[in-house]
């Protein structure tokens, strides 16, 4: 079962992450995507840039700067992994190093079909 | 000649693995040293001939492989130890089967179950790395870490707990048979394997009727999807569509395997299947009948679930529903069929909701589109 773990951040939780205090959380991180690279369950993982370089584009193809939403928190970054069941996904999660702001675990939807 | 000759070697390599680990334990250094063997015969072969024995030609060199990778490993890590010197394995077939050892190993229960599917059809399928992750649906990087990890979690296990090879197979075959849609010419066909591996196990009532259901189930694929790709429900197939040799074969083996022996989940899992499959009224009454000794059997919600569906179609969508009142199942399925008795009852907008709701919980996009086509249709025909 493959699950979106997606990272949420702002601007000071970036600032911690990034800066020099940060380095014990990078590690942390970096050990868990060892881990799950070791075991074969992570798929990808991406760090997002600044949420300032985002541009929306809308309908009609007209594009503005900043991010859609007016929000606190702001995607930040994502892991996808293919794991035996929610609860794994859950227990990944949960060793994340987090500062703030929480994570969400979002099942994917598959091509296959039971019928 | 080049065909055959990969089509041997193909058959032989999991009973050369199965021989080599046997004799030598340690799963992956026997793997590679298969691999080395295999290579070392497709190079040769076609030039110099096949040999007279190609079994036990490819277990000497495998072995050969392991006692070089085996001595440089321990000349590495220390050199007290002086490797002693090993027969090699007979080299004809000895009375275990080697391929049936081998699958035992490769559903050891240290294995997660993703792990075992995907080291028997590694081990014993024959399949790659690649093909394996084209059908998971993975990168091939994270598969060959998956695979590292299992074979080096199996290194120096015993054989005295082999896994559950019936259940791995039965989930390689739902893998498969669940797993539509994509750029499904180019995939590995998992359920095809899962057939291909079931035929090798010793036929006991259980694996025959096992045998039985994925052909009964399988022969159904080619009336499972329209020409858009979408979802068509058993009671709305063509049945000109379904296999028939397919389900010929899986008639007979599930009455002989019913005939033979200790009645099974699997064996009453394919009989329902064969009532399915034959032409005319579907005989309800008989399905009902199975389901509820399956219920007693081998109880679990999903059984509950698809007892809960024959009963509506034996008394009424409303003796359904009443089966299901008290049914615990997380997930799309338990308001799929509670929107499909309601819809069935005519209470049309309880239906909606139900479909609404099981589109909203499915993690399959054909389902999802399947379920608000239904939700739509119910609106639409209130």
């Amino acid at each position: 079962m493959k699950y979106l773990l997606m990272i949420y951040d702002n601007p000071e939780t970036r600032a911690v992450f990034f800066g020099e205090e940060g380095a014990p959380l990078m590690a942390e991180m970096d050990a868990i995507m060892a881990e799950l690279k070791e075991s074969g369950e992570l798929v990808d993982t991406a760090a997002l840039a600044d949420p300032a370089s985002t541009k929306v584009v809308r309908s009609g193809g007209v594009v503005t700067d900043g991010p859609l939403a007016e929000a606190k928190e702001h995607f930040g970054g994502y892991l996808i992994v293919d794991v035996e069941s929610e609860e794994r996904a859950l227990e990944i999660a949960a060793r994340w190093p987090k500062v703030h702001t929480p994570m969400e675990v979002r099942p994917l939807l598959g091509e296959g079909g039971e019928m | 000649m080049t065909g055959r000759v990969e089509d041997l070697l193909r058959e032989c390599a999991p009973q050369v693995l199965g021989a080599l680990v046997r004799r030598h334990r340690q799963f992956d250094l026997c793997e590679d040293a298969v691999q080395e063997a295999l290579l070392a015969a497709a190079q040769q072969w076609p030039g110099e001939g096949v040999p007279q024995n190609p079994h036990g030609w490819l277990v000497a060199v495998g072995h050969r492989r392991v006692i070089d990778a085996v001595r440089s490993e321990r000349a590495s890590r220390a050199r007290e130890e002086r490797l002693a010197l090993l027969e090699p394995p007979p080299a004809q077939a000895p009375d275990t089967d080697d391929t049936l050892t081998l699958l035992g190993l490769c559903c050891h229960p240290a294995l997660s179950p993703p792990s075992r599917i995907a080291l028997t059809l590694r081990a014993v399928g024959g399949l790659t790395t690649a093909e394996i992750a084209g059908a998971f649906l993975v990168p091939e990087a994270t598969m060959a870490q998956r695979i590292s990890r299992a074979r080096k979690t199996l290194r120096g296990r015993e054989f005295d707990t082999p896994g559950d090879v019936s259940h791995v197979l039965y989930l390689m075959f739902n893998e498969g048979y669940t797993a539509s849609g994509g750029d499904e010419l180019a995939r590995v066909d998992l359920s095809t394997e899962a057939i291909r591996l079931t035929r090798m196990l010793p036929p006991t009532p259980e694996t025959t009727g096992l045998l039985a259901l994925m052909l009964l189930t399988d022969a159904r694929r080619p009336a499972r999807t329209d020409a858009a790709g979408d979802l068509v429900p058993l009671a709305e197939q063509d049945r000109a569509l379904w296999d028939a040799a397919k389900i010929a074969e899986g008639t007979a083996l599930v009455e002989r395997a019913i005939a033979s022996g200790p009645l099974g989940p699997y064996q009453l899992q394919a009989a329902i299947a064969a009532l399915h499959a034959e032409p005319g009224e579907t005989d309800w009454r008989q399905i009902v009948g199975l389901y509820e000794l399956l219920d007693r059997i081998a109880p679990s919600p999903v059984v509950t679930l698809n007892r809960a569906v024959a009963l509506a179609e034996l008394r009424g969508p409303d003796a359904g529903l009443d089966l299901l009142r008290d049914l615990d199942l997380p997930g799309h399925r338990l308001p799929a069929v509670r929107a499909h008795l309601h819809e069935r009852a005519g209470r049309r907008e309880q239906a909606e909701a139900d479909y609404r709701l099981a589109a909203s919980l499915t993690r399959s996009l054909p389902e999802r589109r399947y379920l608000e086509r239904r939700a739509k249709h119910t609106r639409e025909w209130r």
